[in-house]
């Protein structure tokens, strides 16, 4: 057993801080959020310039070939400055993707991820609004057309390329698009959470052999390991999210002072403050250790995934709910960066399975 | 990061299985009743047979007859047996003791006692509640003076697991009349034997018995059975604190995993297609995930010499109240059979869930209650400021 990060995780996350501290302070994500068409141009070139979306790219392709325990110690960093934006579709899911299909296109791809040239979001969920193969039934064809749609598509307004999950004669299938390609629409959908969400219709779109990401039976191959990446990394963000709630709670308690004493002198207060730490702290390390199970290859590993998801979103839900009656009224105002975490553990929450789906693999894996 | 078992720790697991397959746990007699911890019953033959495998004085240092195995096997050794519900209750009070006679114990102690520790021939009991002395243990009363090569000791303990079948107690008392609150303490290793001793049962909730109450009338202790110098007992009990908390619970989360898989089996035989049943037993296997992530959070810490107050303090919380929700849920899922006991006709899971269910609610008050863990949490932790104290 070794809890520790290595030097290498640890100075990305300190970097991170300070980076993310000077260029990404509450103020800007607010201002972002309250942009329909918010994309920070300027802060994802910075981060191409540091390295970020080239982490889980191999060095053949212009990345650092960076573990995704390297991503998730970044993430953390991002959940706790409520970093907007697509770095979970691009820079893990469709990097990781990507990087399992091999292939020219996906290839060329990556090299573009790398330097923050280009984007790549993802076309999963439909009217049901779940993740599961079952769920996503857009009808694929290569060659063929296109006619369908999918919801709650991140940042299309940003993303100069598109992986699209369908199902084909030969069961699920994958496609990988330019957002270019004629016939695909965007229409944005209005989101409290200041994501940039969207309605896809894919208006008779042509798609070619060479769409396919994965061949005929690969799909699953290519995505599954893709979409348990971005589940951790969604887990990694909410702890690091929760954590910052956390801190902003107990340095409210020490200094809020009613009645002649600090609200953190209280009872009510303290044990609030310690559920949110035991919350935190269970969150986050099941998380690393869903990590070390997936990184060692264990058994067990997509079950403790899907455990650290589950166990991940109620446990940084509950900190970011009961943080609100800490803070008191000053955490409802806007200005105040509680709402900000709160929101981006909430959409964290639902994204990449939603507690349901997680629980549904974990309920097969105990046997039921 | 690697939460893993070295290769050495995987053979010793291998070691401990194949020892539970040669001499399954339920060919042990057990003396003492299941406290639902994850220890299970008191058995002093399975104490002893821990004992002839060396399995007692794991990590110990030579010197002192140990093997000096890293902290890691004791790990694995209580995860294996929580696992298979053996009935090692004694094992987690030997391992705080010997721990503390190593720290602090005189030669005598050291010389006398561990011995017997390690052949699984001495249990202990711990004295530190007293009817007036709860959460806050500083209240309390019982007095030892010195008059020759002797303490001799007055007072009155609660509540103390296993007296009545322990060899000796862990016994905190006040050494110095004059002191007040934390100062003038000592911990004193009293042998149950001694004249003067009067252990009387307290019969819990569940029937059955596991605390005492001890009446110490003009008992004489050796002098040398002090831990430590006089004066030093608190300063003892706030070192060891953190690690006691941990290894009284750190099998709670193998356990509960095990307690799970009993309400799988019931529902898999007699709710199949219950999906509200099937969600809730996958939330549970999250949270016990989770449980379990945060006890090897505290142990990683603990093996380097951290602090780990915070992690410790937070995994008991979890531990207890996780235990008592798993439970309660056991108890609806067996609808009217979940209330009968062992033996009963028509009994479901051995009886196991009922009585597992009844002790749950003595954890959150044991070892320091869930409010009292909250506080230290808040404080010790977290840097909250103290609460001001009443007078």
């Amino acid at each position: 057993m070794d809890l520790a990060f290595s030097p290498a995780q640890t100075l990305l996350q300190q970097s991170a801080r300070t980076f993310l501290l000077q260029r990404c302070p509450p103020e800007r994500v607010q201002e972002l959020a309250l942009d329909p068409r918010g994309f920070a141009t300027d802060l994802w070139k910075e981060i191409a310039a540091l390295g970020w979306p080239g982490l889980l790219i191999a060095p053949e392709h212009g990345g650092s070939g960076a573990s995704l325990a390297d991503a998730l110690a970044l993430m953390e960093e991002l959940g706790r400055a409520c970093f907007p934006g697509p770095f979970v579709p691009s820079a893990v899911v469709a990097a990781t993707a990507l990087g399992l299909a091999g292939g020219r296109r996906a290839h060329g791809l990556l090299a573009g991820l790398a330097t923050g040239s280009r984007i790549c979001t993802l076309a999963l969920l439909e009217g049901p609004g779940r993740l599961a193969p079952e769920a996503m039934t857009l009808p694929i064809a290569a060659p063929g057309r296109l006619t369908g749609r999918k919801l709650f598509v991140p940042d299309a307004h940003a993303a100069t390329d598109l992986i699209v999950v369908g199902h084909a004669s030969a069961g699920p299938a994958v496609l990988l698009l330019p957002m270019g390609r004629p016939g695909i629409i965007a229409r944005p959908l209005d989101s409290m959470t200041g994501d940039k969400l969207f309605e896809l219709s894919f208006a008779d779109v042509e798609i070619g052999p060479d769409d396919l990401l994965a061949q005929p039976g690969r799909a699953w191959a290519v995505l599954g390991p893709a979409l348990r990446a971005g589940a951790l990394a969604r887990c990694a963000e909410m702890a690091g999210a929760a954590q910052r709630v956390l801190e902003l709670c107990v340095e409210h308690a020490r200094v809020r002072v009613q009645g002649g004493r600090p609200i953190g002198s209280h009872q009510a207060i303290q044990h609030a403050c310690a559920d949110l730490y035991r919350d935190v702290e269970s969150a986050r390390w099941l998380t690393w250790e869903a990590e070390w199970a997936l990184a060692s290859g264990r058994p067990d590993a997509d079950a403790t995934v899907a455990a650290a998801k589950a166990h991940g979103a109620e446990a940084a839900l509950r900190v970011a709910r009961r943080g609100h009656q800490i803070m008191g009224a000053i955490g409802y105002s806007e200005e105040h960066p509680l709402h900000l975490l709160h929101k981006r553990i909430l959409a964290a929450s639902q994204d990449m399975g939603d507690a349901a789906l997680h629980l549904e693999t974990l309920a097969r894996a105990i046997g039921l | 990061m690697d939460f893993g078992r070295s290769p050495d720790e995987a053979a010793f697991a291998d070691e401990v299985r194949a020892f539970l397959r040669a001499q399954p746990p339920d060919t042990f007699p057990s003396d003492g009743t299941d406290a639902g911890y994850g220890s299970g019953a008191h058995s002093r033959a399975f104490t002893r047979a821990l004992g002839e495998r060396g399995w007692l004085s794991l990590t110990w240092p030579r010197a002192h007859g140990g093997w000096e195995r890293p902290m890691g096997f004791l790990l694995v050794l209580l995860e294996e047996l929580a696992a298979s519900g053996a009935p090692f209750g004694p094992l987690s009070g030997c391992l705080q003791v010997s721990e503390s006679i190593i720290r602090h114990g005189s030669v005598t102690l050291q010389r006398e006692i561990l011995p017997q520790v390690a052949r699984g021939e001495a249990t202990f009991w711990q004295g530190y509640s007293e009817p007036g002395a709860g959460s806050d243990l500083l209240a309390l009363q019982t007095r030892a003076r010195l008059d020759g090569d002797h303490w001799v000791l007055d007072g009155r303990k609660i509540w103390s697991s296993h007296a009545g079948i322990a060899t000796y107690g862990t016994v905190l008392a006040r050494t110095d009349p004059a002191s007040t609150r934390n100062r003038g303490l000592s911990m004193l290793m009293v042998d149950n034997r001694l004249p003067g001793m009067d252990v009387r049962p307290i019969r819990s909730l569940t029937g059955q018995v596991y605390h005492y109450e001890i009446f110490m009338d003009g008992v004489r202790v050796p002098r040398e059975y002090i831990m430590g110098q006089p004066g030093e007992g608190f300063s003892q009990l706030l070192r060891g604190l953190d690690t006691d908390r941990f290894w009284g619970r750190f099998y709670k989360a193998p356990f509960l995993r095990r307690i799970l898989g009993l309400l799988v089996e019931h529902v898999r035989a007699e709710r199949p297609g219950d999906s509200v049943a099937r969600h809730r037993l996958a939330q549970a296997a999250a949270e016990i995930a989770a449980l379990r992530a945060l006890f090897h959070r505290a142990a990683w810490l603990i093996a380097r010499g951290e602090v780990a107050t915070g992690p410790v303090s937070a995994a008991k919380v979890m531990a207890d109240e996780l235990g008592q929700r798993v439970l309660s849920l056991g108890m609806e899922l067996l609808g009217p059979y979940a209330a009968l006991r062992a033996g009963s006709p028509e009994a479901r899971l051995r009886g196991e869930i009922e009585h597992q269910y009844q002790t749950a609610w003595g954890h959150a008050l044991a070892g320091g209650t869930s409010e009292i863990q909250r506080t230290t949490i808040a404080v010790r932790a977290l840097g909250l400021p103290a609460e001001p104290r009443g007078r």
